[in-house]
């Protein structure tokens, strides 16, 4: 009945609309338009590929079991992020791996600790494009965010990965305006502390 | 030239490409003043690399698994706008002809219904008359009928017994038959016993 090139070009609105008539096609393209996104986000986040694609699940799981939830003057968009942070930051607060990076956590006291909680960029990389994912989380550019708070991340990564307004990073993640300016001010001069030594 | 150097958070302005119109002043000062133009490209820099990172592709089964988690729930009016609009023939001619052929119907219905409602004396006289019309060419067929059985004299001396006369016919006629039914059976029965 509805074609999956239609949905395409309806906006979100429109989509979650038909989602909520019982449309498992459009349920469906809700998942096509922002699988990515959040699954990257929550990657960052967590940085296990296993890990964040049952997070990445859980949250679409929540989303559309709920749409009827959703209030049509937020962006769908700000809503499924805010549900992807909170799960992801829930998942960090649980396990407290808020500081992990490439070479095991700063807070590994010993040997064993920094092998537990170190990146592996090879391990459990099946395919070509999970290498080239793992390589790329190992770059200087990736390393350096995951060494921010999660909260600094949440709110670079909304900023310049998906290029929200400060205003939507503020209701996506229920901050007040003027933090979320300061968070992604500490996060650049962190960050660019991290990249100094990458430049000539 | 102006000598104070940019704050933190004017530099962030220009970074994030601000339009507004206090925007192009700091910009105007980057451009002259070496100090706060390195600090500029420092920031410049950052965001760069960070609008530089990929997306990643969660695994391809992901809608499956999801999907098989999410109960899908049509709405009891969605269910039954459904039904209807399955029995329509889909976009193109046949909607279009069908479309046409339904607003027809509707409108000529529409119209005799009306048509009716401001002639009701004219619709009870035309009903009266062809209700007049029918039942006279009932009991012209059915005097015929019996003339034809039971000969003219016999119909008059009928016609004269009036209603009972017609009963103690067709009585006779129920008596005729069912003896003759019974004594055929009592015959066949009779026949198949002795053979």
């Amino acid at each position: 009945m509805l074609r999956a090139l239609d949905l395409a070009n309806l906006p979100d609105a429109d989509v979650v609309a038909l989602a909520l008539e019982g449309r498992d096609a459009a349920h469906r393209e809700l998942i096509k338009r922002y699988e990515r996104p959040v699954f990257s986000l929550v990657f960052r986040m967590v940085r296990d590929r296993e890990l964040a694609e049952d997070l990445t699940q859980d949250t679409f799981i929540k989303v559309l079991s709920h749409l009827d939830r959703y209030r049509t003057d937020f962006k769908f968009s700000s809503w499924l992020f805010k549900i992807a942070n909170n799960v992801a930051i829930d998942h960090l607060r649980r396990r407290q791996l808020d500081t992990i990076s490439i070479d095991g956590s700063a807070h590994a006291m010993t040997s064993d600790a920094v092998e537990a909680t170190r990146f592996d960029i090879s391990d459990g990389s099946e395919n070509a494009l999970d290498e080239m994912e793992a390589r790329e989380l190992g770059s200087a550019i990736e390393q350096a965010i995951s060494g921010l708070r999660p909260e600094y991340r949440s709110c670079i990564l909304l900023r310049h990965v998906e290029g929200r307004s400060y205003e939507e990073i503020a209701s996506t993640l229920d901050l007040p305006l003027g933090t979320v300016k300061t968070y992604i001010h500490r996060a650049r001069q962190e960050l660019r502390r991290a990249l100094e030594h990458t430049r000539g | 030239m102006n000598h104070r150097h940019l704050l933190p958070n004017e530099i962030d302005l220009v970074v994030d490409g601000e339009a507004g119109f206090g925007v192009a002043p700091l910009r105007d000062h980057i451009d002259e003043c070496a100090e706060c133009r390195l600090r500029f490209e420092d920031a410049r820099f950052v965001v760069d690399a960070l609008e530089s990172v990929p997306h990643f592709a969660p695994d391809s089964r992901l809608a499956e698994r999801v999907m098989s988690q999410v109960p899908v729930f049509v709405p009891a009016h969605v269910a039954a706008r459904d039904s209807v609009v399955r029995w329509l023939p889909r976009p193109g001619p046949a909607r279009v002809a069908a479309a046409a052929i339904f607003t027809s119907a509707a409108g000529l219905l529409t119209l005799t219904v009306v048509w009716l409602a401001t002639q009701g004396e004219a619709a009870v006289f035309m009903t009266g008359l062809l209700g007049d019309r029918m039942r006279g060419a009932v009991l012209g067929a059915a005097r015929d009928l019996a003339g034809a059985v039971l000969g003219d004299s016999a119909l008059a001396a009928l016609m004269a017994t009036g209603t009972v006369g017609v009963l103690l016919l067709l009585a006779g006629f129920v008596l005729t038959a069912v003896g003759t039914v019974a004594g055929i059976r009592r015959l066949a029965t009779a026949g198949r016993g002795n053979g």
